[in-house]
């Protein structure tokens, strides 16, 4: 038996010593876990570690020497415990796709691919009864779906759904539920429903953990300290095209054009390059006015209720104007 | 017993099981069970967390359990640990009537 040592966050020569472990591994570490365990020998050698980031469990690596002793499995135990304990109930995993036999042992069933990576999470098709329980219209012939933030609701993204609505029999509008913005995630979706509750043919829907998430798409999150070259949106995209969009007869994507922010350009970029490949379209539809929800922010900073009201409909200012301050 | 939380007990350890309960959006006891050894004590392992379950009265529950190899005695004494923990209860029955 190992040594099981836990604790959260890594730092100074523990840090170190396990990076340099992940390092032989092939693994290289970015970003700070929430937790992390470590297994050793008594004299104090690593055999196997494992973290927690959020919803996902990373790093998880084995040394040659001690393959085939359960130390995955504890490993994995621990990380899962820990994160039930603090409430976190849905957790996923990346691995290399070899390893989807040994990590469905330990409880996890295979979300989508790409052909390097394999995502995973911890209930048996989730993603499967999150599809199932979205509303479908019978003698919608081209469906089209959108993914928004909406942080807050503007007069931009109304103009995009309208607009995208428009050109589709039904529209899927998945508003991210992820809440790490400044307005709440209940909120934002509150607003967005309100918000377009007069057009007929859009579905409002929650992206959940499986589009723009913490799990699908951490740099989104980050994006202020984010370089583009490492913004990673491929499994976000192999989760609409593989899952989603089959699922829900999706043959359309809409975007905004995306003038400001980095990760949001890149990520359109990638859409634009394998959409198509799997039978959508991808529509990018002009900002109107250069209106976006940061600019409703700073006004909001600066207790500008006049100029918000330009921005935003009905829904949005109330809120606003109830809440400002 | 009323599910309110997530409670989860067990490991993942040969011979072991780790049950993580949590409240269910529908009636029932609804399931997941992944085992090392599902082909030969699938349905007996599966008996023992409804029958568990069962006895504490906790009727609607979403669980999901990773069994390890796991004897009876070990199944039932996780998936009770799990459901106290889920109900946030400390008023613990551990031997029930026969």
């Amino acid at each position: 038996m190992y040594n099981i040592e836990t604790g959260a966050p890594l730092s100074g020569a523990r840090l170190l010593e396990i990076q340099a472990f992940l390092a032989q591994r092939g693994l290289t570490m970015e970003g700070a876990a929430d937790f992390y365990v470590a297994l050793r020998e008594d004299d104090g050698t690593i055999v196997a570690t494992g973290s927690l980031e959020g919803c996902v469990l990373k790093y998880i690596a084995v040394s040659p020497a001690a393959e085939g002793t359960g130390a995955a499995a504890t490993v994995v135990s621990e990380l899962v415990s820990y994160a039930w304990r603090e409430g976190i109930g849905h957790l996923f995993l990346y691995t290399k796709p070899e390893n989807e036999r040994m990590f469905r042992s330990l409880g996890f069933y295979p979300v989508a691919h790409t052909e390097s990576v394999l995502m995973m999470e911890d209930r048996k098709d989730g993603i499967g009864k999150f599809l199932a329980a979205i509303p479908r219209k019978k003698d919608a012939k081209t469906v089209g779906a959108c993914v928004m933030n909406c942080n807050p609701f503007t007069n931009g993204h109304r103009y995009l759904v309208e607009t995208a609505a428009a050109a589709c029999d039904l529209l899927y509008l998945f508003v991210v539920s992820e809440d790490a913005s400044a307005f709440p995630a209940k909120v934002r979706f509150e607003l967005v429903r309100r918000g377009t509750a007069d057009i007929q043919n859009v579905i409002v829907t929650e992206s959940r953990d499986y589009l723009v998430s913490r799990a699908t798409f951490p740099t989104y999150f980050i994006k202020d300290r984010a370089s583009t070259e490492h913004v990673q949106t491929d499994l976000d995209i192999a989760i609409f095209t593989e899952r989603i969009a089959p699922a829900l007869c999706i043959t359309r994507r809409f975007v905004g054009t995306e003038p400001f922010c980095p990760v949001t350009r890149a990520y359109n970029e990638r859409m634009k390059q394998l959409l198509p490949a799997c039978g959508i379209e991808l529509i990018e539809i002009e900002r109107k006015d250069g209106i976006s929800a940061s600019k409703v922010r700073a006004l909001m900073e600066q207790g500008d209720l006049a100029g918000i009201r330009k921005l935003v409909p009905d829904a949005t200012y109330e809120y606003i104007k109830d809440h400002i301050g | 017993m009323q599910i309110v939380t997530k409670g989860v007990a067990g490991t993942m350890e040969s011979s072991d099981i780790i049950v993580r309960i949590e409240p269910a959006e529908q009636k029932g006891i609804e399931l997941t069970l992944t085992s090392a050894v599902m082909q030969q004590f699938g349905k007996q392992i599966e008996k023992v967390i409804r029958e568990t379950l069962a006895e504490l009265g906790v009727e609607n529950a979403v669980v999901n359990a990773v069994d390890k190899g796991a004897l009876d005695c070990t199944v039932a004494a996780r998936v009770k640990a799990a459901a106290y923990r889920a109900a946030q209860c400390e008023d613990y029955t551990w031997r029930t009537k026969q």
